[in-house]
């Protein structure tokens, strides 16, 4: 008996709390056409800015898987549902082109990269400078998966470059992606991290820590391109999403949004 | 690196296994054997992991106690680092994954032990604590075993805590099965199939030891 009143405790608990949640909902107007975008992580916070513009100018909804650039061209080769791939460089998109996987005989650029160091506002580094790298008492840099994300394999240059590597790599933990590696930063487990200024420059990674930049000539140019699906159902949607980040009001907003314009 | 993460891996699931045995025997036996009405709670409690996905386990490890709240920061302060990305940082994820598989198996062992001999060597004036160990384990003794080779092996299959956990570095927490995950993402098939054919073989063959000895005990039995 006692059994009983206690499942009927929890149920009555759901019900209380989904009902509270419906009413909560608004009733929005289903969208008419979902489009299926695969993106790399480091274009998260970019698409939180776009996608609600671009559903208002075409009523196409955006339905978003983030991960590493690698994870998600090995997806698409794998025959992965989604109608179009933002890879965070050339290599990943154009594995997906030479698998025979696109609608173009080239990945398509569409924006390039910036990486930087970032640190919590509570850290001991601030304020922040590349010299940080040098300091002999890291105790925890986080960085991308080199070999699956190419914000990772950035890192891995810039700190070669500067010869800061020997100094930093017996510091390194990986996140599985650049939004990983953020995070662990941000939950203050790794102390410095090497992001892409995507990231660094959305309200919750600003309000919480700062930023310096990388100098360009010490990576090679993350250079940000997009493969259209050939399996796609709605390939005329998928590419009206691409124009749309091609467009010049798109390209002109880029650098606000931690990326640099193609052209 | 397969030979690194596998040394990882086996070392990481003995030790879990030690640590979680010696605190399962004392905690199966007062669930099974106790009187308390606060063994429901914990026995609720010790389930929890079977039915939470490990990302709530690496959710809670990470920000929970990672260094933003005060119980992250008196570990920081006891550890002089954090618990993510460190070998005892994944014992204690392993711990808390594990724990059912550890304390399952020997509380239903005990539970399937005839009560008659319990109250026996207590009625011949055996401490509670030595009716326990003098009779009761050695009852249980092939629960026991089945409950730390399953906790061996859910340790050495464990994938979400230490993905989200372990930051991925060889050799300290980079285990066979982030391994695997790495090399699939890299589209190094040969190098997965090596991985995984390690992982299949060793959980057949433990799962054949769990298995194997509890049919041929029955076959001696009868």
């Amino acid at each position: 008996m006692k059994q009983l009143a206690f499942i009927a405790f929890i149920l009555a608990a759901f019900c209380a709390s989904s009902s509270t949640a419906k009413a909560q909902a608004k009733p929005a107007p289903k969208p008419k056409t979902e489009l299926h975008v695969a993106s790399a992580a480091d274009m998260q916070p970019v698409f939180e800015v776009l996608a609600p513009y671009f559903e208002r100018k075409t009523g196409i909804h955006l339905v978003i898987n983030y991960g590493a650039s690698s994870i998600l061209s090995e997806q698409m080769i794998s025959g992965a549902p989604a109608d179009i791939f933002f890879s965070a460089d050339y290599v990943f998109a154009e594995r997906v082109v030479s698998g025979g996987m696109a609608d173009s005989t080239d990945a398509i650029p569409y924006a390039k990269g910036t990486l930087v160091l970032w640190t919590r506002k509570d850290s001991r580094f601030n304020p922040l400078h590349l010299e940080a790298l040098e300091r002999k008492d890291l105790k925890s840099v986080s960085i991308a998966n080199p070999d699956h994300a190419p914000y990772g394999r950035a890192a891995v240059s810039a700190l070669q470059k500067m010869k800061f590597y020997e100094n930093v790599a017996p510091h390194f933990v990986q996140g599985e992606s650049v939004a990983q590696a953020a995070q662990f930063a941000q939950t203050g487990n790794a102390e410095l991290a090497l992001i892409s200024e995507t990231i660094a420059t959305s309200p919750k990674f600003k309000n919480s820590g700062s930023f310096v930049l990388f100098p360009t000539y010490v990576y090679p140019e993350i250079r940000q391109c997009a493969v259209i699906l050939r399996s796609s159902p709605q390939r005329d949607n998928a590419h009206k999403l691409l124009n749309y980040i091609l467009s010049d009001e798109v390209q002109g907003h880029l650098a606000s949004l931690g990326l640099r314009p193609i052209k | 690196m397969d030979k690194e993460a596998l040394v990882l891996t086996l070392r990481l699931a003995t030790v879990t296994t030690l640590v979680l045995m010696l605190l399962a025997l004392p905690l199966a036996g007062w669930l099974a054997l106790g009187r308390s009405r606060l063994r429901y709670v914990i026995e609720a409690l010790v389930a929890l992991p079977i039915v939470l996905p490990p990302t709530v386990l690496g959710f809670y490890l990470l920000v929970g106690l990672g260094p933003l709240t005060a119980i992250g920061r008196a570990i920081v302060r006891l550890l002089g680092h954090p618990l993510a990305f460190t070998f005892s940082g994944l014992v204690v994820g392993s711990f808390l994954y594990s724990l059912p598989f550890a304390v399952q198996p020997v509380v239903a062992g005990l539970r399937s032990i005839d009560p008659r001999y319990l109250e026996a060597a207590q009625t011949l004036g055996a401490s509670p604590s030595r009716v326990f160990r003098a009779i009761a384990l050695p009852l249980a003794k092939s629960s026991i075993l089945a409950a730390a080779v399953l906790t061996f092996m859910h340790t050495v299959g464990e994938f979400g805590v230490v993905l989200m956990l372990g930051g991925g570095i060889p050799g300290r927490t980079q285990t066979l099965s982030i391994a695997l995950f790495d090399q699939v993402q890299n589209f190094d098939y040969a190098a997965a199939n090596r991985t995984a054919l390690w992982l299949l073989l060793a959980s057949t063959v433990a799962l054949l030891f769990v298995y194997g000895r509890s049919l041929f005990r029955r076959n001696r039995d009868a």
